[in-house]
């Protein structure tokens, strides 16, 4: 089947129930999306479908119905998007296993609602574990990516 | 009895409205009743509060779906978390129960107006039977939902150990084409 990720096409040869987590990470080798936990607990194989954050783990490879985006194709270190310098600027991350998820989930939520309010930041986030516990942090990096998005 | 009833209705006779007496609507309602109080469907139809429930899958009672999930005035999550991020948009993959549930429709909760987490058998009865209280649906709306809804279809099917209604999809909507013919009684 044919796969674009980060603007490229692909041609897998995979089952149609291979998660697309395994697709990306096994066969195309982008491993970035990180394995959690499997059943859409725990956010760190979030990735975008045509901009929309999905837990890749979830999502069989024949439903895959739009471009994929991953943590690789958000933004380059030279041309980072609004939330990964946020990220960089709040030193957000500690161990890191969880900030691709972490950044790709904030990225779609603020591309969907681009005022959000603090109560609704901490609800988009909240599907997403850090066990280091960096939540301060990436509350106040999702918060000044908002504000640069704004124009703020 | 209530196959033939019904065989009499779909007949277009127009005669078999008469055989269904009170008792029997109110016989229906029921069993309606049962499986509207059902977990599997109060999960989502919960109103104002936007959150759902994880009623029936072992969180014990009242436990709200986690992960401060909500549908917001969308319905559909899409100011904070959208439903579709974990619940995929595909028919018969019948994921392990504590991963979301995936159906060939798009997930999302029912409008405010179909409220029925809590109400008791009188109150839903009533807003059932009144299209001005409940979105403005009729008997037939109701029973064009119960029949065509992936929704209502995975909720007698959902697999995994999850908690199931009595029932099936068809005797529901004969159930609710039973009520409504007897005049949609509620006592």
């Amino acid at each position: 089947m044919k796969l674009t990720v980060n603007g490229k096409e692909h041609e897998v040869d995979v089952e149609d129930d291979m998660p697309l987590l395994w697709v990306l990470r096994d066969e195309l080798g982008i491993t970035g999306p990180k394995y959690g936990c499997g059943i859409a607990q725990c956010g760190a194989c979030t990735v975008h479908v045509d901009g929309i954050s999905v837990r890749s783990c979830q999502l069989a490879a024949a439903d895959v119905d739009g471009e994929i985006t991953t943590i690789e194709g958000l933004g380059t270190p030279d041309a980072m998007h609004a939330v990964q310098a946020a990220w960089t600027e709040h030193q957000v991350a500690q161990c890191g296993y969880c900030q691709s998820g972490q950044i790709m989930q904030a990225a779609s939520f603020l591309d969907l609602n681009p005022t959000p309010s603090d109560d609704q930041i901490d609800a988009a986030m909240s599907g997403n574990l850090c066990r280091c516990g960096t939540y301060p942090r990436i509350r106040a990096a999702v918060k000044t990516a908002a504000s640069r998005l704004q124009g703020a | 009895m209530r196959l033939l009833i019904l065989a009499l209705l779909v007949s277009g006779s127009g005669a078999g409205a008469e055989t269904l007496t009170r008792a029997e609507g109110l016989a229906a309602w029921e069993r309606i009743y049962a499986v509207a109080s059902h977990p599997r469907c109060t999960n989502c139809h919960v109103g104002a509060q936007e959150v759902p429930m994880w009623d029936g899958l072992s969180y014990g009672a009242g436990a709200k779906h986690g992960m401060a999930i909500r549908a917001d005035d969308s319905r559909i999550g899409a100011e904070s978390v959208p439903c579709r991020t974990c619940h995929v948009t595909a028919a018969g993959r019948d994921v392990a129960s504590p991963a979301a549930p995936q159906i060939d429709e798009a997930w999302r909760l029912p409008p405010v107006a179909l409220d029925w987490l809590g109400k008791d058998s009188a109150s839903l009865c009533v807003q059932l039977r009144d299209p001005e209280l409940n979105d403005g649906h009729d008997i037939a709306d109701l029973v064009a939902h119960l029949e065509t809804s992936a929704f209502v279809a995975w909720g007698f099917a959902p697999g995994n150990g999850r908690s199931v209604p009595a029932g099936s999809v068809a005797q529901i909507a004969a159930d609710v084409e039973m009520w409504g013919s007897a005049g949609a009684p509620c006592q």
